[in-house]
């Protein structure tokens, strides 16, 4: 078990209790047709996960940090994947399924390992094709077509 | 109308030609995720939600539900198949209920049987398959015709006692899986409140009115969380794929697994129904047995073709016998079954005991399907085991990056919003970092699926009560499921506190 992050995870479900309890008190109390309002829900829960967080950061105390495995992690590639995911999700509205999809994958395939460019190309390219013309085309799906501006469509 | 009417009919709708293809296609996609390290049958589940939905979009809402519940659900089973497939082949299990089969299953594919091992396993599991969908037959009906008969406070304790049984077996502490079942209820408070209209937690940010939603959060909690952990683990397939060579089992070997397949059926069943047991336990607790009651056993570990038949029976036995609290109580008791929940939901179809009295067509539909899938697992299965075997071979170059393209392709098909991508990235990220601490994943989303009707419930009961919280004690049924959701949470603490340890991993 990481002791660290038990504790710092422990210290972010507390906030988010209170954060649930002081936010449901600013919801109405009364509810027409309704005994209960729609506060006492996210109310009681929001006390059971204070009460279930403050048990976890004491457990933290208790037990012993077992072994400190610390393999090298590979935060570099990951870096660079979730970058590259986080602008494709931003973007794919602007620049279109097709274009984002292509760059993402190429990105993706690339940082995974390098080489093999062509068949990179292909299968990226043969992804985002594939998936737009099935979905647009064939079952009549609704996503975003190449952009406006390359003056294409 | 009896059973057997109902059936018939379900075997009308399972038989048409398009729902023929689409169990196909879950059972052999389900198979492949079965294979297939990375992604483990709560991803491959919630990732073909949206695809099943654009593929029905053409037909009618009762249709297109039946045609897609049937691909998942063969998703589901399919993956149970396939996951034994990389325990013996490779020494490493495809998802967690097949991590007893590596035992056995790898020492026989070393000596060359690894062809009888992978026929034994299917043969087990279509066996089981069909005995949990006959108990699933003769249950649904009574179980259902109980239930209708609870009220409010009977239907919120038997929920509670659903998450109280599933975070009581998730995962190494107990305290994290309750958290995770807390703030899963609390994230689906999120959103217009359906009883009283009034808007909570959104600060006047539209796309927060419909509230979070659940297969954005499941795809990017279990698909890109296995994801992000492949990429920052640098985990790699490594060693060889072991040959496959005779693939018909002789005949000491169908004399053997006769009884550990037998056994493995009943147990892995009625451990599949109980809900928060699941396919990882019954494996684990059937292997157990057969190792207990076995004449000579020093043989297991060793290559004995029971210590392959009995898990792989006993956790399809449970998959199937995971239905039944779903279907008929509307109740799912695992994070896969969770899923499929959400998925029925997402049709407008409630599961549970109006689900046999108004939707027939789907109730029953699913039902037939199963067995059809189950046959066409069979002979997926028996031949083509080499063709898939290869499937393991998929560089995770490719891989990896096109989960996360289906991922967004799936997320942005239903949602079309960018909000939920957004998301999607997010849950991937808090995904990766719980689970890699052992905060347990499955009941975080059971509590997502659940957590309206538990309210819904609980106020429904509270207003016919006038307010007094007595009333849930005061029904005698609701109040046995409410000491028995407790005593499922207080009995492994006292086990803990007699030095007996209770370590289930996260089950499937």
């Amino acid at each position: 078990m990481n002791k660290t992050f038990d504790r710092y995870a422990s210290i972010a479900f507390l906030a988010i209790g209170i954060l649930f309890i002081i936010e449901s008190r600013k919801i109405t109390a009364s509810a027409y047709g309704s005994e209960v309002g729609p506060n006492i829900f996210p109310l009681g829960l929001g006390l059971v996960l204070v009460v279930l967080s403050l048990r976890l950061l004491y457990e933290t105390f208790k037990y012993q940090q077992t072994e400190k495995r610390r393999s090298s992690l590979d935060y570099k590639r990951f870096g660079i994947i979730f970058v590259a995911a986080f602008v494709y999700c931003y973007f794919l509205e602007d620049i279109g399924y097709v274009l984002s999809t292509f760059l993402f994958l190429l990105i993706g395939f690339q940082t995974m390992q390098q080489g093999k460019i062509w068949s990179s190309i292909l299968i990226s390219g043969g992804f985002s094709f594939g998936v737009y013309y099935l979905f647009v085309e064939v079952l009549k799906g609704s996503l975003p077509g190449l952009p406006t501006w390359l003056g294409l469509s | 109308m009896g059973t057997l009417d109902f059936l018939i009919n379900g075997f009308s709708v399972a038989l048409q030609w398009h729902n023929l293809l689409f169990a196909f296609f879950g059972v052999l996609i389900g198979t492949a995720v079965g294979v297939l390290p990375g992604i483990g049958p709560m991803s491959g589940v919630a990732l073909l939600i949206p695809i099943s939905s654009t593929l029905t979009g053409g037909l009618g809402a009762e249709d297109a539900a039946v045609s897609s519940i049937i691909l998942l659900a063969g998703v589901y089973y399919g993956a149970m198949y396939g996951g034994s497939t990389t325990s013996i082949l490779l020494n490493t299990p495809g998802e967690s209920s097949s991590v007893m089969t590596t035992l056995d299953g790898y020492q026989m594919a070393k000596q060359g049987r690894a062809g009888a091992a992978l026929a034994i396993s299917a043969i087990g599991s279509f066996i089981a398959g069909l005995f949990s969908l006959v108990g699933l037959i003769l249950l649904a009906q009574p179980l259902s015709e109980i239930a209708l008969r609870f009220g409010p406070p009977e239907y919120f304790s038997l929920m509670l006692l659903g998450l109280a049984a599933v975070s009581g077996l998730a995962g190494k502490s107990m305290t994290k899986a309750l958290i995770m079942t807390v703030f899963g209820l609390l994230l689906a408070t999120i959103g217009m409140d359906n009883v009283s209209g009034v808007a909570r937690f959104t600060y006047d940010i539209p796309v927060l009115y419909n509230g979070l939603e659940f297969l954005t959060v499941s795809v990017g909690l279990f698909a890109l969380g296995e994801v992000f952990k492949t990429i920052l683990h640098k985990e790699a397939n490594e060693g060889t794929i072991a040959k496959i060579t005779r693939i018909i089992p002789t005949k000491q070997d169908m004399k053997d697994s006769a009884g550990p397949i037998a056994r493995g059926s009943l147990l892995g069943f009625f451990l599949g129904v109980l809900p928060g047991a699941g396919a990882t336990l019954a494996s684990f607790f059937s292997y157990v047995m057969e190792k207990k009651i076995s004449k000579n056993p020093e043989k297991f570990g060793k290559g004995a073709i029971e210590g392959v038949a009995s898990p792989e029976t006993a956790n399809n036995a449970a998959a199937g016998g995971a239905m039944i609290p779903l279907l008929t109580l509307g109740i799912p008791g695992s994070g896969t079954t969770a899923i499929l929940m959400g998925a029925f939901i997402m049709f407008n179809i409630q599961p549970g005991p109006l689900l046999f009295e108004e939707h027939p067509q789907v109730a029953w539909g699913l039902i037939a399907s199963m067995f059809v899938g189950n046959v066409m697992l069979l002979i997926l299965n028996l031949p083509l085991v080499r063709i898939f075997a290869q499937i393991i071979a998929t560089p995770p170059k490719y891989l990896i990056p096109l989960i996360v393209a289906f991922s967004v392709f799936g997320v942005y098909a239903v949602q079309v919003t960018t909000f939920d991508l957004v998301l999607l990235l997010a849950c991937g990220v808090v995904g990766y970092f719980l689970a890699s601490n052992d905060f347990p994943l499955p009941p975080l989303v059971l509590g997502l699926v659940l957590g309206p009707m538990i309210e819904n419930n609980m106020r429904r009961a509270l207003t016919a009560s006038n307010g007094d919280y007595m009333i849930f004690l005061q029904k005698p049924v609701s109040a046995v499921f409410l000491i028995a959701s407790l005593l499922w949470l207080v009995i492994p603490l006292v086990l803990k506190w007699k030095g007996k340890k209770v370590d289930i991993t996260e089950s499937m």
